[in-house]
């Protein structure tokens, strides 16, 4: 019972002081998905965000304001997202939301749209790309849809571009084969049609694509078929949780094929699941360094992360998508005020440019008002298991029994065609 | 009769009209006339007083597209027993087919909306087929099935719901004026409520509605009553279909943009529990049960808000852990509402009257 007092004052202190900071904080959404179908992924790029804004705060806010950064984890359920989502424009009024899945993000399009809210997801479709919907293939404009990293087609437009090379380099025999796998969704299949119609153009022989569902579950069949159809390299669309079942049911098959992931396809997470089965595994990284490397930009990453435990890639690209927004609210800051259109305009403020403090981590990128790919970069990183991976994430660094070693960096040309698709 | 406002002891309908009103005394006529006065008002309050009411509204908006829905599917499973776990992929259906009309026909969205209703019935009655012959769990596996495969179908029927790449929607206009913000459009989903939940009351009060709760009942004894069991349960599926595909083309319309992702067998289930929470076979049980799911969520989001950096959160150690506690505290309700409240909130809610009314005595 004593209990009740001090929450009660604890409630009232807060109702009390709620207005006076509410005046000088930055009140920003942030949808996550922590405990959803697709939170193997989500948490750490969830959490990266929010650390990032914490450590913001902590480091005298934004322009001397701090931000109120509201996260709400959705359970990647759409109807959430939007009840959410009204919350945040009707009565906190945010500036700016960083948003999550590519259900929900395309759900939401129209909205942010109207109330022309910036809107940051953690979904890289290509139909997210093209401001304007003028492009030749896009299918909506999305003016203030914003990501950071290549978009899934680029993503996957560069391991195409890689694996034609790997097969030049390995002396294989006639034309290769290209297989896309995933579920019947709008996430798999954003960058299919794009990484097929390169695929054919370099000379790959294209394959029907095969279908496995989003959840883990049992994949022999899909890999019996796999190997039945003999395909070189085979693009893996989901996210890491079901690629884990896949990569794990081929290593049992003996499939022997080159597999390639979605940025949300694989992590050093997925690898220690996965074992020897996620070993040559090869996939984008939005970012230049990981938690081991070495840059300016780390000092900060790890003061924002903590030292002490291995944080996966996805952490450390949740903390960019976070400081460019910062930097684009301090720019709005110092040309009238941070409202959510003045952020927008920030984004678009400079070219080349990497957020302060975060020098040699992320990816130099571009926003324009007619083009929102912010990159067209791709690291390329395969995964190395060489140990068994029953030891916690940590020591398994440590030991170099998981590793993910860098491959190559493809420079994608910026075509429009390529533009929102 | 006594007072127009509370009944006499006793029961005095001495003709069927009067054992058939929809509503029973006059006071309650007129509640439910000013609740929906009240709710009218809500979006002049909004927009004039300079209080903010759009999450409140989206939230009633979203109660209201998929009330409709639930109210179908009791029909379907709480007035005529069919069981039925594909209910969301006909609410897709509805939602990607109104958009369809409107985009590839140009027919207005005024009439679309209808329209793919009328659309998601005919597909509704061809998986309802089966249904005339089957019963209990070979009927699930049934509406399973159709559940997969119109999924399926919206992830491949490019020509129709845009495939994988999900579907622009316009939105509502009437003479070029549009219902495009949460105010205006609320009036819209308002509408369609009040006149779906009145024709659904009206029509348990036909023969051919209480042919649907004799099928319910005991189909051999409605089957010995000349009740044409295929005829009954092909157009309960009809009916359930129609109202899910109105549902599911307001809700297409108010998002401006539908996905293929959002119908999963996962909310076939959401609205199952919609109706069992409401009280199957009770009309207004639909709405309550619909206001319940949508709510609670909500609720708890913010009561589990509360508790985040409170000495509760730390004596436990939450923090990350929050979130998990919503989804407990949603699951642990739902099952003690079917424990305690095995007959619904519309049952309760009459026994709340029942309370009022015999006060001082029990019964």
């Amino acid at each position: 019972m004593r209990m009740k007092p001090m929450v009660l004052t604890a409630a009232a202190a807060a109702l009390i002081a709620a207005p006076a900071a509410a005046q000088q904080k930055i009140n920003v959404g942030h949808l996550a998905d922590y405990s959803g179908a697709t939170s193997d992924v989500g948490k750490p790029f969830g959490e990266g965000v929010a650390d990032a804004m914490a450590w913001i705060n902590k480091n005298g806010g934004v322009a001397k304001r701090q931000v109120n950064l509201d996260t709400v984890d959705y359970g990647y359920q759409v109807p959430r997202s939007i009840a959410t989502y009204k919350k945040w424009t009707g009565r906190d009024k945010v500036v700016a939301i960083f948003g999550w899945g590519t259900a929900d993000t395309e759900a939401l399009i129209t909205f942010v749209s109207k109330d022309q809210i910036p809107y940051i997801s953690g979904s890289y479709a290509g139909s997210l790309t093209d401001p304007t919907g003028q492009a030749e293939k896009s299918t909506a404009a999305a003016p203030f849809n914003f990501f950071y990293g290549p978009s899934y087609s680029d993503a996957a437009r560069a391991l195409v571009t890689w694996a034609a090379d790997d097969w030049k380099k390995k002396g294989g025999q006639g034309k290769p084969k290209y297989v896309h796998m995933g579920a019947n969704h709008p996430y798999p299949n954003a960058p299919k049609a794009a990484a097929e119609d390169l695929a054919k153009e370099l000379g790959f022989d294209v394959l029907p694509a095969i279908q496995f569902a989003l959840t883990p579950g049992d994949y022999t069949a899909q890999c019996l078929t796999l190997k039945q159809s003999g395909a070189n390299y085979a693009y893996l669309g989901n996210t890491a949780g079901s690629n884990v079942s896949v990569l794990k049911a081929c290593k049992n098959a003996g499939v022997d094929v080159q597999f390639m992931g979605n940025v949300w396809g694989m992590d050093e997470n997925a690898a220690k699941a996965a074992g020897n089965a996620a070993d040559g595994v090869v996939i984008p990284v939005r970012t230049r360094t990981l938690w081991t490397d070495e840059a300016p930009g780390m000092k900060t990453v790890r003061e924002i992360g903590g030292a002490d435990n291995y944080r996966p890639l996805h952490y450390i690209a949740g903390i960019c998508t976070a400081f460019y927004i910062k930097e684009a609210m301090e720019w709005a800051n110092a040309n009238g005020g941070i409202t959510a259109l003045k952020i927008r305009d920030g984004m678009y403020a400079k070219k080349d440019w990497v957020p302060k403090g975060m020098e040699g981590v992320c990816v130099p990128s571009t926003w324009t008002k007619t083009d929102h790919r912010p990159t067209t970069e791709v690291q390329l990183y395969r995964a190395r298991v060489t140990a068994a991976t029953d030891a916690p994430l940590n020591d398994l660094i440590k030991s170099g029994a998981v590793k993910m070693e860098k491959v190559t960096v493809v420079n994608l040309p910026r075509k429009p065609e390529w533009l929102g698709w | 009769m006594a007072s127009p406002g509370f009944r006499p002891c006793g029961d005095f309908k001495s003709d069927y009209a009067s054992d058939t009103r929809i509503f029973d005394t006059a006071a309650s006529r007129w509640f439910c006339l000013a609740g929906v006065l009240l709710l009218c008002l809500l979006p002049i309050i909004s927009e004039t007083s300079g209080i903010e009411l759009k999450y409140e509204l989206s939230l009633l908006i979203q109660i209201g597209y998929l009330g409709i829905a639930a109210l179908g599917l009791n029909i379907l499973v709480g007035f005529t027993g069919q069981i039925s776990i594909g209910h969301a992929a006909f609410f897709g259906f509805g939602a990607f087919a109104s958009p369809f009309l409107n985009n590839k026909f140009g027919i207005p969205v005024f009439f679309s909306i209808p329209l793919a209703g009328l659309m998601a019935t005919a597909v509704g009655m061809l998986f309802g087929i089966p249904a005339a012959r089957l019963k209990g769990l070979y009927l699930a596996i049934a509406t399973l099935a159709a559940q997969f495969i119109l999924q399926d179908f919206f992830g491949r029927a490019d020509w129709f719901s845009g495939g994988t790449h999900g579907a622009p929607a316009a939105p509502f206009t009437i003479f070029g004026f549009a219902f495009d913000t949460d105010a205006t459009f609320f009036y819209v989903v308002l509408a369609y409520v009040v006149a779906l939940y009145l024709a659904a009351a009206n029509l348990m009060r036909t023969r051919d509605g209480r042919a649907l709760v004799a099928v319910r009942d005991h189909y051999l004894s409605a089957e010995m009553m000349g009740i044409n069991l295929t005829k009954y349960r092909t157009m309960s599926f009809g009916i359930s279909s129609f109202y899910a595909g109105i549902g599911g083309a307001l809700y297409g319309h108010y998002l401006g943009f539908v996905s293929v992702e959002g119908f999963t067998i996962l909310f076939s289930i959401q609205f199952l529990g919609m109706i069992i929470i409401g009280g199957l076979g009770s009309i207004m049980g639909s709405l309550m049960g619909t206001a319940f799911m949508v709510l609670l969520p909500e609720v708890m989001d913010a009561l589990t808000g509360l508790l985040a950096g409170t000495s509760i959160d730390r004596a436990l150690g939450l923090k990350e852990n929050l979130s998990y506690l919503r989804e407990v505290a949603i699951g642990v309700t739902i099952i003690l509402f079917l424990v305690f409240e095995p007959d619904g909130l519309a049952h309760r809610w009459r026994q709340v009257k029942a309370y009022w009314k015999l006060y001082p005595f029990s019964y």
